[in-house]
């Protein structure tokens, strides 16, 4: 066993939350809170060490005071509390939406829209090698039958009937990979705990 | 109550004990269910295999939590094992709030585990000249922009406040033209905009390593050659650790090597269950059917 308090306390705290397995008792919302109280407390100092006070307290302090413009901003957004005044909030949000807009949306074009499509045509060279060429076709029919299924335009009659069918399959293939992906990931935290409380709390195992 | 009824009945404290009963018995039961390595995971170790050593380095973005810490930190082991062995400079990074701590425990295992083999100064691995962590920043978009023109101008100084000009790695890594890849082993989608700035504007490679609930959406990556390779959960960690044990790099398992035994029963036991609710609903059905 072991004589770090810290590993006691963590082990204490991992049991805590497992209890409401069985039902919802004290010791499951002590943990809880005191995990949320923590996160919150840690993120604060973070955020105050690394982010406020290097890039905005600081440089205000040596007089470079341009730097008033995104302290101003900041604090737009508190006048949502000020019933009065909370129109203000719509500038900094605004000035953030902008930014955002212009730097992901060509970025989200280029990477996620038009790299897909060009992955997705298939053309001779993709039969260079037979196995490849079958799964290129594949996805090509998958990509069309699955967005096929989400075209709502038009009734689903005549020809898009048996191919939004086959997108159904396709999105139902998709979603049994990724429950049994998510399975997996969750099973695994599982285990990560059992380690942790087998080996450095109980050293029943290495 | 009829039998197929209590099928669909079973207290879900049952499953639970059942659960965590097949969870630990591989710990005390140990045995082997051979690991089919996925070619996404041996894509990423051909592609580190192919760095010449002591060449261009390798970025790795420790962007997971705790909370994700059993599927990401083996990965990220894994992945300096083999660096470190191959004698490839890294460069540590987080975008991630709470990745530095488990940034430099990771660091300092792999390092202390190498240096413990080592039969000479040459064998070692030297912070500031075979790796270096820069810590968390944020802005992350800005700073991966800006990285591309100089990562000194985004870290100034390191995690540990030294002057990044006083590094030796950092005086020959000066922005993305000395990096061979950015692999990001993360939790969130961070990935995503490693992609979409660093690849797209300066052409780096990048790789990931993503936790299970992640990884089907990260496939037409793959498939596009946005990425270089890419680990998906624990069974992505324990195939690298395969890899590198076969290889020589270590002669130590990995933790996901041993977890992946509980993971294959513990998938069998949930077949069995979805199996067994299934066939408790049908005949509820057919019964009712019949009334």
């Amino acid at each position: 066993m072991s004589p770090n308090p810290w590993i006691w306390i963590a082990a204490f705290l991992t049991l805590g939350i497992f209890s409401f397995l069985f039902k919802d008792n004290p010791v499951y919302r002590f943990s809880e809170h005191l995990f949320v109280g923590v996160a919150n407390g840690y993120y604060i100092a973070l955020y105050w060490h690394n982010t406020l006070r290097p890039n905005l307290v600081e440089p205000l302090a040596q007089g470079q005071f341009i730097y008033f413009v995104p302290l101003l901003l900041g604090l737009m957004y508190f006048a949502k509390f000020i019933p009065k005044i909370s129109w203000l909030v719509r500038i900094p949000i605004g000035f953030v939406i902008g930014w955002g807009a212009g730097i992901s949306i060509p970025a989200n074009f280029q990477a996620r829209i038009l790299r897909q499509i060009e992955g997705t045509v298939v053309t001779p060279s993709s039969f260079a090698n037979p196995w490849q060429g079958i799964w290129a076709a594949v996805i090509f029919i998958g990509v069309v039958a699955t967005v096929i299924y989400f075209y709502f335009s038009r009734e689903h009659k005549g020809i898009l009937k048996p191919v939004s069918r086959l997108g159904i399959i396709f999105i139902m293939i998709g979603f049994g990979a990724s429950f049994g992906y998510t399975i997996m990931a969750r099973v695994s935290l599982l285990i990560g705990r059992f380690q942790f409380l087998l080996g450095p709390w109980l050293g029943l195992i290495k | 109550m009829k039998w197929f009824e209590k099928l669909t009945r079973i207290d879900r404290r049952v499953i639970y004990v059942l659960l965590t009963a097949f969870v630990i018995l591989p710990f005390f039961i140990p045995f082997k269910i051979p690991e089919n390595v996925m070619p996404q995971t041996r894509r990423l170790f051909d592609f580190i295999e192919s760095i010449p050593a002591r060449d261009k380095a390798v970025i790795i973005s420790f962007d997971y939590s705790p909370s994700t810490q059993p599927e990401c930190h083996p990965m990220a082991i894994a992945l300096l094992r083999h660096c470190f062995k191959k004698r490839i400079p890294v460069i540590g990074i987080s975008y991630e709030p709470q990745g530095p701590g488990l940034a430099v425990d990771a660091l300092t295992l792999v390092s202390r585990e190498m240096n413990i083999d080592a039969a000479s100064r040459s064998d070692s691995v030297i912070y500031g000249q075979d790796y270096v962590y820069l810590g968390w920043k944020s802005g992350r978009v800005a700073a991966m922009l800006e990285m591309g023109e100089s990562i000194a101008r985004v870290y100034p100084v390191d995690y540990f406040q030294n002057p990044i000009d006083s590094l030796p790695l950092m005086r020959k890594v000066r922005n993305y033209k000395e990096i061979a890849i950015a692999i990001i082993v993360a939790a969130a989608t961070y990935p995503d905009e490693w992609v979409m700035y660093p690849q797209a504007r300066y052409g780096v490679k990048v790789a990931a390593g993503l936790t299970a609930v992640m990884a089907p959406e990260y496939y037409p990556f793959l498939q596009t050659g946005q990425f270089s390779g890419m680990l998906s959960g624990m069974k992505g960690a324990a195939e690298y650790e395969k890899l590198i044990l076969e290889h020589g790099y270590t002669d130590k398992p990995g933790r996901a090597e041993t977890g992946m035994n509980s993971q294959s029963i513990i998938h069998l036991l949930i077949i069995i269950f979805i199996v067994i609710g299934n066939v408790g609903y049908f005949f509820t059905r057919r019964n009712k059917g019949l009334q």
